[in-house]
C-alpha cells in the first residue's frame, strides 16, 4: 500500500519533469526559429543589432521616449496612488513589525491593551506588508512596466483606481478586525472572510486592466516580465479565493490548504512579482540584454512546477501524511533549477556590468535584491531537508528566511523599481539624492543585523530544543541577545522606511521640473 | 513566448495538479480517517476559550503538534506523543502552529492541569518564571476591592498582588483556562493513523 | 564586448529589455538531472518510513496494559517471582509462599481481589503472619491478563486445574473498584472467604490523618500559591511530567520541597509552592502523601523499549557505569525510605525529564551527585525505555515506605 504510494509519488513527478523538459525545448526550439526576429521586435524598427552598444544612437531613442512618455502618463495615477499606498502600508506595518519585535524581549512593555498584545501586533505587522506594501507596490509596478513591455498604454485606467480604493478599505478593516480579536485564525489567512471578499474583488480591478493591456499589446513577443506578471496574477486570485472560501476544511486538511496557500503566496505572487521586476529593472539599467532566453524559460516554468508544490515543508515531522511531506521536501530542493537559471540570467549581467551599481542606486537595490532572491531560495531548499529542518522549524531562524525573502529580495527590489519609476512616471526627479543612499544603507546593514542575529539565535534555539538534557527555559534564554539585535537592525530599517515614505511624499509634492520628459528622461537612470 | 491564453492555461494547470496533490490527496487521505480513540469533542466553555486561544494569537508563539521521538526530546518534555492527524478532527480553524517561541500545548492540560496555576501564568508569566518572555494578559483580569461570590481569585506571589484588592478572572480567562486544561491527546494513536513517519527510519531501532 | 575607454558607458532611456538566444549552460542541466534522481529516489524511499512509523505505533499500542497477550507463566515470572521468588516459596518472614497457600486454594475470587485491590495490613498464611503489603495490580493488568495469571497460580501452587473466566475478574473489579489495599487478612476472610479466618487483626495505626490545614493546602492552596491537588490530582497521582506524589517516602517529598527553595532543584513552579510553605508544612505535606495510595495512571508513552528498559532497571549495564536502578531504589522500584523514591508507577514524562535534570545540574539535589554521574551514562533511548518500563509497574504499596519516625527530619 505504502510502497505505491511512493512510486506513484515518484512516477507523478517522473512525468512532471518531462513535461517541463519537453515545455522547454518545444517553446525554446519555436522561439529559436521564428522568435529570433520576435525577440528584437520588442525595440523600435531599426533599434535591434545596435543594442550591445548602447552609447551609439541618441537620435533613434527621441522617437521611442514620446511614445514611452505617452504610455507613462496613462498609468501615472494608479501607478502614484498604488505606490504611495503600498509605502503608507509600508510604515505602518514597519512599525507594528518594531513594536512586536521589541515586545519579545521587553514582554511586559504595553500588555494592557488586547490590540497591542504580541500576537495581535504581529500578524497586523505581516497582514500590512504582504497584503499592504509588498502586494500594492508590487502591482503598481506591473501596472506600470507591463504597458512598457507591450509597447501600448495601459487600459482601463480607470480600475486600478478603483481597485486600490477598494483594497485600502478591505485591509484597513482586516486590520482592525485583527485588532479586536477577530481573526480567521489561520497564518496568512487573519483577515476574516468576509472582509477578503473586499480584496477578491479589488483584485479583479488590477487584474482585469493588466490582461486587457497584454491582449492589446504592440509586440508579438512577451517579454520574461509579463510572463512572470500575466502569471502571477492568473495564481494569486485563484489562490486567495480558493484558501478562503470558509466552512470546508477542518484540522489537519485546513493545515495543508493553509500551508499550500500560505507559501504560494510567496511563490506563486510576491516572487513573480519581484522576479519580474528585476528582470525588466536589471537590463534596462544596466543597458544589455538578458544572459538566455533559455534560462529564462527554465526559470519561470520550473518556478511554476516546483514553487507550487512545496507547501507541505511547512508542516515537516508534523501530522500530515508522510507522501505529501515527502513531496514537498522534493519540489523545495528541486527549485534550484529555477533559481540558479534566474541567478545566472540576471547575476551575469549584473556581474558583468558592476560599474552600474555605482551610477545608480535603483539598480543597486534591485540587484541585491536579486541576489538576496538567490539566497532565500537556496537557504529555504536546505531548510527543507529534514535533519536541517529538525533544527530550524519552529524558531526564529525560520522567521529570519522569511524576512530574507519577503524583504531582502522582494522589498529591496520593489524599492528600486520605485525609486526608477517615480521620476519618469511624474517627471519629477527625487529632490535629495543622499536621501536614497542613506535609505539603501540604513536598510542593508539593518537587515544584515536583523538576518545575522535571527539566523543565529535560531539555530541555538533549535539545537538547545533538541537536546532532552537541556531544559525548555534554556531555548528561550539563549535568544534573548538575538531577539534584542533583531530590534536594533528592525529599528534601522523602520528608520530607512520613514526617510524613503517622507522623500516620496516631498518628490510627489514638489513643483514638476520645467521640462520633465527632458529633464528626466535624458539622465541615465537616477543620479547617484 | 508570444501567446497569452497557452500561458494562463498552463499556469492555472500547473496550480491545478499542485493543489490536487497538496490539497485534495492530502484530504482525501485524512477524512477517512476516524477520530482518535478517546478524543472528545470540545464543551461549550472550551470552545469558547478557543476562540480566546485564537483571538489572542497565541498560535504564533505555541504550536500544537508533539513530534515523534525519532526526530525531537517532544515526549520526554512531557509535550505528549507525536501527534496524528485524527487528533484534530474537531479543531477549526487549526491551531497548529510554526513556531516554538513558548513550548508547544497541545498535550498542556495533562502537563499542567491546575486552573489556578493557568491563571496566575496568563496575568503574569514572570510571577512564575522570571525568564519568560511571554506576554501578560491583564486585560483578561480585573482588580476588584474584594471578590464577590462565585469569583475567581487569582493567587500570586507577593511582589505581583495589587497594592490593595484582588485580581479576579474575567470569564475570557477562566475559557481559556478551561481550553487550555482540556488540551489532551495522551491516547495511544492507532498503529495505521497518519503523520509524517519521514523521521522514523533515522531512528534508532527500539 | 567593447572596451569602455572613457568612463562608464551611459545607457541608452530607451533600451528595452531582451534576452539573447543562448543555450542553457551544461553545469545548470548537470545540477537539474542530479537533483531529479535524487528526488525520484527519495519518493521512491519514503514509503519504508511510513512502515516503520506504523510499526512503532503498534509497539506502543502492545505496550499498553489490556493488552498483552502474554501467557500466566510469562506474567507470573514478570509479575510476582520477584517477591513470591520462582518457586513460589516466597521469603521466610517476608513475604509469604504461594506454593500451598490456603488463599490460593479456595474460591478463584480471593486471589483475583488480592490482586485488583493489593493488602495493607498483616495476613497469616499456613500459621506464619506476615506483614502484608502487596501492590495493587489492577491498573497494570488486564481482566484477561488477571484471569491468566489466577489460573496459573492455582494450576501451579493450588492444584486447581480448572480456569478462571476473564468475565469473573470484570465483575470483581466492578464491586471492589476504587478500594483501598485490603486491610489485612481479615477483611479478605470477613468479605471473601471465611474459612481463612483466624486472620490477625487489622491496626489502624500507619493511616495519620492529616489535619485540616494540611488538607487546605493540598486542595484550596496558599497565599499566594496553587493547591498541590490542582496538579498532582486528588490521588497524588500526577500525569505526564507532574509526578505521582502518592506513597513517596515523606522525607524525600520535605526534602525536595526544601531543594526547590534553596535551588538545588530547578523548577519554577515549584520554588513558587516552596516558597508559600513554612517547615512544618513542608514535613506534613511529606507525610500525607506518603500515606496516600493511588492507583496507577501512568502509561509507556515515550517509545522506549520496554525490553530494555527492564534490563537497565533490573540488571543495569555495570560495563557503562549503570548500576540496576532497583540496587537503590528498592525491589520492584518501591523505593527505600527515606531518602530513595520509588519508581515504580511513575510518569514516563517525569521520570524521563528527571534523568535529563540530572544531566544537565538543573537537579542537583542528590547525596554524592549519585544520580548526575548515573544519568549521564544514559542516552536518549535509554532514558525513554528505563521510563516507560517502569510505568508498566504497579504502583507502590503504603507500608513498603512507611519510616520510623527517626528517619524523618
Amino acid at each position: 500500500m505504502s510502497l505505491t504510494i511512493g512510486l506513484l509519488l515518484a512516477l507523478s513527478f517522473v512525468v512532471s519533469l518531462l513535461a517541463l523538459a519537453f515545455l522547454i525545448w518545444a517553446i525554446n526550439n519555436n522561439q529559436l526559429r521564428i522568435e529570433q526576429r520576435h525577440a528584437y521586435t520588442i525595440f523600435t524598427e531599426g533599434e535591434a543589432g545596435q543594442v550591445d552598444d548602447p552609447t551609439a544612437e541618441r537620435e533613434d531613442d527621441h522617437h521611442f521616449d514620446i511614445e514611452r512618455a505617452g504610455i507613462d502618463r496613462v498609468s501615472r495615477l494608479p501607478v502614484l496612488i498604488l505606490v504611495a499606498s503600498g509605502i503608507g502600508w509600508l510604515v505602518l506595518g514597519s512599525l507594528f513589525g518594531l513594536v512586536a519585535s521589541l515586545k519579545l524581549h521587553w514582554p511586559d512593555w504595553l500588555d494592557a491593551q488586547a490590540a497591542l498584545t504580541f500576537g495581535r501586533v504581529r500578524t497586523l505587522h505581516l497582514n500590512m506588508v504582504i497584503y499592504g506594501w509588498a502586494s500594492m507596490t508590487g502591482i503598481a509596478v506591473a501596472l506600470w512596466v507591463t504597458p512598457r513591455i507591450f509597447h501600448t498604454p495601459l487600459r482601463l485606467p480607470r480600475l486600478p483606481l478603483i481597485g486600490a480604493a477598494l483594497w485600502n478599505m478591505a485591509l484597513l478593516a482586516g486590520a482592525i478586525a485583527i485588532a479586536n480579536g477577530w481573526t480567521d485564525g489561520e497564518e496568512w489567512l487573519e483577515i476574516p472572510w468576509q472582509v477578503d471578499i473586499g480584496l477578491a474583488t479589488a483584485g479583479v480591478f488590477f487584474v482585469v486592466p493588466i490582461i486587457v493591456t497584454a491582449a492589446r499589446r504592440e509586440v508579438h513577443h512577451i517579454y520574461v516580465t509579463g510572463w512572470y506578471y500575466l502569471a502571477g496574477l492568473c495564481w494569486f486570485p485563484v489562490l486567495f479565493v480558493i484558501a478562503n472560501i470558509p466552512y470546508i476544511h477542518s484540522g489537519v486538511q485546513e493545515a495543508t490548504v493553509n500551508w499550500w496557500f500560505a507559501h504560494n503566496v510567496l511563490g506563486l505572487w510576491l516572487t513573480p512579482l519581484g522576479v519580474g521586476t528585476a528582470y525588466y529593472f536589471i537590463p534596462k539599467i544596466i543597458g544589455k540584454p538578458i544572459y538566455s532566453y533559455s534560462l529564462s524559460l527554465l526559470g519561470f516554468w520550473g518556478l511554476a512546477l516546483f514553487y507550487s508544490q512545496v507547501g507541505i515543508h511547512h508542516l515537516i515531522g508534523g501530522p500530515v501524511p508522510t507522501w505529501v511531506v515527502t513531496l514537498s521536501i522534493v519540489h523545495s530542493m528541486m527549485m534550484f533549477i529555477p533559481v540558479l537559471a534566474v541567478a545566472v540570467n540576471q547575476h551575469v549581467l549584473v556581474a558583468r556590468n558592476l560599474w552600474a551599481l555605482r551610477e545608480s542606486i535603483p539598480l543597486r537595490f534591485v540587484a541585491l535584491g536579486a541576489l538576496l532572491y538567490t539566497l532565500a531560495s537556496f537557504q529555504g531548499s536546505i531548510e527543507a531537508l529534514r535533519t536541517v529542518n529538525s533544527v530550524t522549524h519552529f524558531t526564529h531562524y525560520t522567521v529570519g528566511h522569511a524576512h530574507l525573502g519577503a524583504y531582502g529580495f522582494l522589498t529591496l527590489v520593489l524599492f528600486g523599481a520605485v525609486y526608477y519609476l517615480v521620476p519618469r512616471s511624474t517627471g519629477r526627479q527625487w529632490p535629495w539624492p543622499a536621501a536614497m543612499a542613506a535609505h539603501f544603507w540604513l536598510v542593508v546593514v539593518g537587515f544584515l543585523v536583523y538576518f545575522a542575529a535571527l539566523t543565529i539565535g535560531g539555530v541555538l534555539q533549535g539545537l538547545a530544543m533538541l537536546d532532552a538534557t537541556r531544559p525548555f527555559a534554556e531555548s528561550v534564554r539563549v535568544t534573548m541577545p538575538y531577539l534584542q539585535a533583531r530590534s536594533v537592525g528592525g529599528s534601522l530599517m523602520a528608520l530607512g522606511h520613514l526617510l524613503f515614505a517622507v522623500h516620496f511624499v516631498v518628490a510627489v509634492l514638489q513643483r514638476p521640473a520645467p521640462h520633465p520628459g527632458a529633464t528626466v528622461l535624458s539622465k541615465p537612470a537616477v543620479a547617484a | 513566448m508570444n501567446r497569452i491564453l497557452p500561458l494562463g492555461v498552463i499556469a492555472l494547470g500547473i496550480l491545478a495538479f499542485a493543489t490536487l496533490m497538496l490539497v485534495i490527496g492530502p484530504a482525501i487521505q485524512i477524512k477517512s480517517m476516524a477520530p482518535t480513540p478517546g478524543l472528545a469533542n470540545y464543551s461549550a466553555q472550551e470552545l469558547r476559550g478557543r476562540e480566546q486561544y485564537v483571538a489572542q494569537g497565541c498560535v504564533y508563539c505555541h504550536s500544537q503538534q508533539p513530534r515523534s521521538a525519532d526526530q525531537a526530546p517532544d515526549a520526554e518534555r512531557g509535550w505528549g506523543r507525536a501527534a496524528v492527524a485524527s487528533d484534530y478532527v474537531y479543531d477549526r480553524p487549526h491551531q497548529l502552529g510554526t513556531m516554538r517561541t513558548g513550548p508547544d500545548l497541545f498535550n498542556v492540560g495533562t502537563r499542567l492541569p491546575s486552573r489556578d496555576w493557568h491563571l496566575t501564568h496568563l496575568y503574569q508569566p514572570r510571577a512564575i518564571f522570571a525568564w519568560s518572555i511571554m506576554p501578560g494578559y491583564p486585560y483578561l483580569f480585573e482588580r476588584k476591592s474584594r471578590a464577590g461570590p462565585g469569583d475567581v481569585v487569582v493567587s500570586l506571589p507577593a511582589e505581583h498582588r495589587p497594592a490593595e484588592g484582588v485580581i479576579v478572572a474575567k470569564p475570557a480567562a477562566l475559557d481559556l483556562v478551561a481550553y487550555l486544561q482540556g488540551l489532551d491527546h495522551t491516547n495511544p494513536a492507532p498503529a495505521r493513523a497518519v503523520r509524517d513517519d519521514g523521521y522514523s527510519e533515522r531512528g534508532e531501532p527500539r | 564586448m567593447k572596451t569602455q575607454l572613457s568612463g562608464p558607458p551611459s545607457p541608452s532611456e530607451t533600451f528595452e529589455p531582451y534576452e539573447t538566444m543562448r543555450p542553457i549552460p551544461l553545469g545548470v542541466l548537470m545540477i537539474a538531472v542530479a537533483l531529479a534522481l535524487w528526488g525520484v529516489v527519495l519518493l521512491f524511499d519514503n514509503s519504508e518510513a511510513v512502515a516503520i512509523g506504523q510499526a512503532e505505533r503498534a509497539d506502543v499500542l502492545a505496550d499498553q496494559p489490556a493488552r498483552s497477550d502474554a501467557d500466566g507463566a510469562s506474567l507470573f515470572s514478570a509479575r510476582c517471582a520477584t517477591c513470591h521468588q520462582p518457586n513460589g516459596s516466597g521469603v521466610s518472614g517476608a513475604v509469604p509462599p504461594l506454593a500451598g497457600s490456603p488463599f490460593l486454594a479456595g474460591r478463584a475470587e480471593v486471589p483475583i481481589a488480592i490482586l485488583l485491590r493489593g493488602i495493607d495490613g498483616p495476613i497469616r498464611v499456613r500459621d506464619t503472619v506476615y506483614d502484608g503489603h502487596m501492590p495493587s495490580f489492577a491498573s497494570v493488568l488486564s481482566d484477561e491478563e488477571i484471569a491468566r495469571l489466577v489460573s496459573y497460580l492455582r494450576e501451579r501452587f493450588a492444584d486447581r486445574p480448572a480456569p478462571v473466566a476473564a468475565e469473573m475478574v470484570t465483575a470483581l473489579r466492578g464491586e471492589l473498584a476504587g478500594g483501598s489495599g485490603w486491610k489485612g487478612g481479615q477483611e479478605l476472610a470477613a468479605r471473601l472467604a471465611p474459612e481463612l479466618a483466624p486472620q490477625p487483626s487489622f491496626a489502624l495505626a500507619s493511616r495519620a490523618e492529616a489535619d485540616p490545614a494540611t488538607m487546605r493546602l493540598v486542595n484550596e492552596g496558599t497565599n499566594g500559591s496553587w493547591a498541590c491537588a490542582s496538579c498532582h490530582g486528588a490521588l497524588g497521582q500526577g500525569s505526564e511530567t507532574v509526578p505521582r506524589l502518592a506513597g513517596l517516602p515523606a522525607g524525600y517529598i520535605a526534602r525536595q520541597l526544601e531543594s526547590y527553595l534553596n535551588g538545588s532543584r530547578r523548577n519554577e513552579s515549584m520554588a513558587v509552592v516552596a516558597r508559600s510553605l513554612t517547615r512544618q508544612e513542608r514535613v506534613a505535606l511529606g507525610d500525607y502523601y506518603a500515606l496516600l495510595r493511588a492507583p496507577s495512571n501512568a502509561r509507556p508513552s515515550l517509545g522506549g523499549d520496554i525490553a530494555r528498559g527492564e534490563r537497565l532497571v533490573l540488571e543495569g549495564v555495570w560495563d557503562r557505569g549503570i548500576p540496576p536502578c532497583v540496587s537503590c531504589h528498592g525491589p520492584s522500584a518501591f523505593g527505600v525510605a527515606p531518602g530513595f523514591p520509588g519508581l515504580a508507577a511513575q510518569h514516563p514524562a517525569y521520570t524521563a525529564s528527571q534523568l535529563a535534570a540530572w544531566v544537565s545540574g538543573e537537579r542537583d539535589n542528590a547525596q554524592q551527585k549519585l544520580m548526575n554521574g548515573i544519568a549521564r551514562s544514559l542516552d536518549d533511548a535509554d532514558r525513554r525505555a528505563v521510563a516507560d518500563y517502569l510505568a508498566t509497574l504497579p504502583p507502590v504499596p503504603v507500608a513498603a515506605t512507611k519510616e520510623r519516625a527517626d528517619d524523618r527530619r
